[in-house]
């Protein structure tokens, strides 16, 4: 927003980062990226079985000016590659993205001059999803460990050094164990 | 067209009300997954707790992704890790290479490695991602203890190999378990 | 050679049998063996003993085929590794005869009846010739369902080579190449029937207990790893019972073992043959150039074999060349630049940059003062000798360059000048390898072929063994070189060698006359430096009698520096400093300004370090130096001290570092590429192995830091450097022959012996660390001398000059009175460290105690 970099630094904020942070993770719309086998499991995580949209995911974003995650599930090709970083240049900011599957993540098996050897050559990767391809429940494992890590995210730079200096890092629960029931 | 065909639609959303909830409720439910779902891999031990790798590194050589990477080492007699005379030194394997083949499970000869149905394996970075031996091996059961240690099993390899089992029952490892015994089962 | 089948009526040359082999008719030459005319016909039928260049053994029987002699069938299937080929002979292999197939067939069931499945675990799993046979020949499963034979394991039978005996199928390849190829049989079949295996003598007492483990006992497994542990004090000990596998071939066993029953401490369980990727090398340890193959996985050297050279090394290499190569991955290698701060006197990293301009600063205000001296060292690949070579011309205009860090004499330079430079190589009628298998006689002087070129001991001993090569060595002791190449000692004191070239024709008639036959062959080794006159003796000697002389010194670069002329009385392709013509050629293709180069040669080694002593030189550029190799390592450091700038380009840390002002890294063997010259002449080229790991050959580090100084050399790269060097063809001027006198060996006083001494192959050289495995090989470390030297001198001698002393156990060897040999440079025997004293000195000896 811009605004919270010139505000002061206090409790306030604190609880502001908490809130924002919140309500950015809750409603977090995917961009789709399925490039291959993996897009199937993605899509398969928005139908009616898995429903992507009890984590307020309401719908796959086709436009990337209203998409906050971008989902590249596949092997990106390196001539994809520009494509990819196009539609990442396009969203608006925050933005993350969610490499799925090995091939996203590092070329996986396709070691090869056709592959980019992951998707973080072109563009940050805010969370690596391993399989081939990996079953709905994984994705929502990357999604749920994804958002732990939205809610944690410092709001300004200020904010951002204390966290640096505390050498906190968000805890990667496996979600099953995180939200099983009591 | 009938009178009532503009809200006859409504009865098919009328009726699921009345249905069964399709949507698995994952992750509230735990992690389900089919009994021989290729999830993560564990490195098996004898039930003495020394490890089954050997080394052989014929799970690195049947990877079609090259994401298992083995360097074998000697057995002495002060650190003894596996049985004979070679084991595992250095076991790592690249989770954002493997595709979960399962061949590394078929090639290995001691049925050392094994995959679990842990699948709940995504984190923020790739270096995480490389699982090396200490975060592979099974966990230790009852009766079990950590190498290096001697064979523990009996007298001689005839004890250890054919009779191992039942001498470790005697050791106090569960009936019920075996050495495939994942973290998850033994937690519960 | 072979021949279409329909043509029935081909023409048999003289010396050529015909003969049937599937149906085909082929001719080959009389005495082949059935199994290799088979070869060249394209059929390969199993085999495990058979060895192209070891004795036919007929051991394994894998190799049995169906012969019909003169219409009559053979009785029984026949091994065809020892059948040799016969005018008519017909034969049917495995390929359309079923008896030959059962038959061998049989035989693999026969052999894998106790023969482990441990595969998995095996080092040779992936490259063993037994399990891809048992896979194309064999019978997919055993009708066996006994016990397999179980043994004790790894047995040791060095620190290196490991026996696991249960694997073996008893070819005897280990055992007839140590017997045949390397001369050092301890190695030999034990026990008889089904109990028969490979042992040593010292292994004998273990076999009892050994050879009846019908019971699995855990002590099979428990002490397997132990046994692994003790090997390295195993194959230190000689015990009375029998000697352990000494050999500095043992690793060629090794290679050639069919199956996975010897193992190296070094390699064993480090990977498997499917994960490594092999490159063609070339030894860099001696100065024979052996074709090696190296082994690397994911940027690490795991292993070197021997490469297959027909022409150099044939199939072997010592213990050295395939065991001592981690040194290039040594932790303490120096990886970065670092210069020395002013203000702390501590050597600090940097950056190349910076580093280079420190560098070529100082060395420009060292060479506008009183100059630089460049010192490659004798490990330099022909390109960096170049580079050298051209840098202290060119960048440094002086000829004050000396590759030699070893004794030296102004002597030896005019010998190198005159008959070894640019002779040509093979091509040029030079002595090679395959001459000395053929030459009726050759004389080796001051040279030590085991010790110093193994390479070409083996060759003077398969010469010695099949065409009857008359072996003569004129030195102080019966060595084993001496006695495995059933030669014949010519026994004098240490600097009398001159004296006993020189009276060859009087005290050894037989040899001289036979120096005056055919392909005679005259090897002299680097040690001819030090013994003054001897150069000029041969020269006499080789132009009296006819003989060729082959010069063999002991390091890889010492040939290619002389050729790349890093001497300061040689310029690059042998021409004369002091021949006007050939400075002006060479100034003209280095682009010089006429009359650049100095006219005058300029100052060798020993005159370099006395300069900067006495403050005639400034500065030095140094390359792979040792001062403790040096003639006198106390002079060398009191010149390092006193000079202004030194310049070190070094891999590890040396004993030049703590004298340098700047240290440039520079990259190993493997990881450059380049060419050996060995010393026939030959070029050994080899490739990078290791790509990409950013080290900088010296012949690119010596270009940049030329260009930092204003001076091109054009060697940035091994291949430009190469190109630049051949366009500068070789002289055809040759220089004066050597004509020093010679010096009577001085008569050692009482309490005095003269020393002789040499370096032993596995010593404590700089290439030799981080080997302790290679190093438990190394022969003992003893002073020898008469019995009447040694009398009243108990068991220990101490050796001792005004610098220091060396105590060491005492062996009475047959060497001549009042002479004392000692290894040069062995643990507890660092003779020019601590003696400062060399071959033919005299030293003080006295009783030791220890």
């Amino acid at each position: 927003m811009g605004l919270e970099e010139k505000l002061p630094n206090g409790i306030l904020l604190a609880s502001l980062e908490g809130v924002v942070n919140w309500a950015r993770k809750n409603s977090m719309w995917p961009a789709t990226f399925g490039l291959a086998c993996c897009a199937i499991e993605m899509m398969t995580s928005g139908g009616s079985r898995y429903d992507l949209a009890r984590f307020g995911m309401e719908r796959f974003s086709a436009t990337p000016r209203q998409a906050d995650l971008m989902i590249v599930a596949g092997r990106v090709t390196q001539k994809m590659a520009p494509v990819l970083r196009q539609i990442y240049d396009q969203m608006a900011e925050p933005r993350w993205v969610l490499a799925m599957g090995v091939c996203a993540s590092s070329g996986g098996m396709f070691n090869n001059y056709a592959v980019v050897q992951g998707v973080d050559h072109i563009v940050p990767v805010d969370m690596y999803l391993p399989g081939c391809p990996p079953r709905p429940e994984m994705l929502l494992d990357a999604i749920l460990k994804l958002h732990a890590k939205v809610q944690d995210e410092p709001i300004n730079a200020r904010r951002a050094q204390l966290r640096e200096e505390s050498g906190a890092k968000t805890e990667m629960i496996p979600s099953s164990v995180k939200y099983a029931k009591k | 067209m009938g009178i009532f065909d503009p809200v006859k639609g409504f009865g098919v959303t009328f009726g699921m009300m009345f249905k069964k909830v399709a949507t698995e409720e994952y992750p509230e439910i735990g992690a389900p997954a089919a009994p021989r779902y290729h999830g993560r891999h564990q490195l098996n031990r004898h039930p003495d707790g020394l490890e089954k790798c050997v080394g052989c590194e014929l799970c690195a050589w049947a990877c079609p992704a090259d994401a298992i990477f083995v360097e074998g080492g000697d057995n002495t007699e002060e650190a003894r890790y596996s049985p004979g005379e070679r084991y595992g030194a250095d076991y790592q394997i690249n989770y954002l290479r493997c595709i979960g083949c399962g061949l590394c499970v078929e090639a290995c000869p001691t049925r050392s490695l094994t995959m679990i149905n842990f699948y709940e394996l995504a984190d923020d970075n790739r270096q995480d991602l490389i699982w090396t031996k200490e975060d592979l091996l099974a966990p230790l059961l009852p009766g079990m203890e950590q190498p290096p240690h001697p064979m523990r099993l009996g007298e001689n390899e005839q004890d250890y190999y054919v009779n191992g089992p039942e001498l470790a029952r005697d050791r106090g490892v569960p009936e019920h378990e075996t050495v495939e015994t994942d973290t998850e089962e033994a937690v519960r | 050679m072979t021949v279409a089948p329909e043509k029935s009526d081909v023409d048999v040359p003289e010396g050529y049998v015909k003969l049937t082999i599937d149906g085909e008719e082929i001719v080959a030459p009389k005495g082949e063996l059935l199994i290799r005319t088979a070869e060249r016909l394209g059929t390969v039928i199993p085999r495990f003993c058979d060895h192209p260049l070891l004795d036919p053994a007929g051991a394994c029987r894998q190799c049995l085929v169906e012969v019909e002699m003169n219409g009559r069938p053979m009785p029984k299937p026949q091994a065809s590794c020892t059948l040799t080929v016969a005018d008519g002979m017909v034969v049917k292999t495995q390929v359309t005869s079923e008896v030959a197939d059962k038959a061998q067939q049989g035989v693999m069931e026969l052999l894998l009846i106790n023969h482990p499945l441990d595969c998995p675990i095996c080092d040779k799993g992936g490259e063993c010739p037994l399990q891809n046979q048992a896979m194309a020949h064999g019978r997919t499963d055993s009708r066996f369902v006994d016990k397999k034979r179980t043994f004790p394991k790894p047995l040791p039978i060095s620190s290196q080579v490991l026996l696991d005996r249960e694997r073996c199928v008893l070819c005897q390849r280990c055992t007839r190449f140590s017997d045949q190829i390397a001369g050092d049989p301890f190695i030999d079949l034990l026990e008889r029937g089904a109990h028969q295996q490979i042992g040593t003598a010292e292994t004998a007492d273990v076999l009892d207990a050994a050879s009846h483990t019908s019971e699995p006992d855990s002590a099979s497994a428990g002490k397997s790893a132990s046994a692994g542990l003790d090997s390295a004090s195993a194959g230190k000990s000689a015990s009375a019972g029998g000697q352990p596998f000494q050999s500095y071939f043992s690793g060629n066993t090794i290679q050639i073992c069919p199956v996975g029953a010897l193992t190296s401490a070094q390699y064993r369980f480090r990977s498997r043959p499917f994960d490594l990727v092999s490159t063609p090398s070339v030894c860099e340890h001696c100065s024979s150039g052996c074709a090696e193959r190296t082994d690397f996985r994911r940027g690490k050297v795991m292993r070197k074999l021997a490469g297959d050279d027909p022409e150099v090394n044939e199939e072997w290499i010592c213990d050295k060349g395939r065991f001592a190569f981690r040194y290039a991955a040594a932790e303490q290698r120096i990886r970065r630049p670092l210069v020395r701060n002013v203000e702390t006197g501590e050597l600090e990293e940097t950056s190349w940059t910076e580093a280079l301009r420190a560098a070529a600063d100082g060395l420009a205000k060292a060479r506008d003062g009183k100059g630089v001296g460049v010192l490659p060292g004798g490990r330099v690949t022909l390109e960096d000798a170049y580079a050298y070579s051209k840098f202290a011309r060119v960048a440094l205009r002086t000829h004050d360059v000396d590759h030699r860090a070893r004794a030296h004499s102004a002597e030896e330079l005019d010998f190198l000048a005159s008959r070894v430079v640019s002779d040509g190589g093979p091509a040029g009628g030079g002595v090679t390898f395959s001459d000395l298998e053929k030459a009726p006689i050759a004389l080796c002087v001051a040279f030590e072929p085991e010790e110093e070129a193994p390479a070409v001991f083996l060759r003077l001993r398969k010469g010695a063994r099949a065409n009857d090569v008359k072996v003569v060595h004129i030195g102080q002791w019966a060595s084993p070189a001496v006695e495995k190449t059933f030669g014949e000692l010519l026994a004098c004191a240490p600097g009398g060698e001159a004296g006993a070239v020189d009276g060859i024709a009087q005290h050894a008639p037989d040899v001289d006359e036979a120096l005056r036959s055919e392909g005679a062959v005259v090897l002299v080794g680097e040690r001819a430096a030090e013994v003054p006159g001897l150069p000029t003796a041969l020269h006499r000697l080789v132009e009296r009698t006819g003989a060729r002389l082959a010069w063999i010194p002991r390091r890889a670069g010492e040939r290619g520096a002389v050729e790349a002329g890093t001497l300061p009385t040689l310029l690059p392709g042998g021409r004369p400093v002091t021949d006007a013509d050939a400075r002006a050629e060479v100034e003209r293709h280095w682009g010089l300004d006429p009359g650049t180069l100095p006219a005058d040669p300029g100052r060798d080694m020993t005159g370099m370090l006395n300069a900067i002593v006495t403050r005639d030189l400034d500065g030095l550029l140094v390359g792979g130096v040792d001062l403790d190799d040096l003639p006198d390592p106390a002079l060398a450091r009191k010149a390092f001290d006193a000079a202004e700038f030194v310049v070190s380009l070094e891999l590890l840390p040396s004993t030049v570092t703590p004298y340098a002002d700047v240290v440039l890294p520079i990259a190993p063997v493997d990881e450059k590429s380049g060419t050996f010259v060995n010393w026939e002449g030959r070029r050994r080229p080899f490739a990078v192995t290791l790509d990409g790991t950013g080290a900088l050959a010296d012949c690119r580090v010596l270009d940049t830091l030329g260009v930092e100084m204003d001076t091109d050399l054009f060697t940035q790269t091994s291949d430009a450097a190469l190109g630049d060097l051949d366009r500068l063809a070789a002289a055809t001027a040759r220089a004066a022959a050597p004509d020093h006198p010679s010096a009577e060996p001085p008569a050692p006083g009482d309490g005095q012996a003269l020393l002789a001494t040499w370096r032993q192959l596995i010593d404590d050289g700089s290439l030799q660390i981080d080997e302790p495995a290679l190093a438990g090989t190394a022969r003992r470390v003893v002073a020898r001398m008469s019995r009447a030297t040694a009398d009243g001198l108990g068991d220990h001698v101490t050796v001792s000059t005004d610098r220091g002393s060396v105590t060491l156990p005492v062996e009475v060897t047959d060497l001549p009175d009042g002479v004392v040999w000692l290894p040069g440079n062995s643990p507890g025997s660092k003779l020019r460290a601590t003696l400062g004293a060399g071959h033919g000195a005299v030293v003080d000896i006295a009783g030791g105690d220890r």
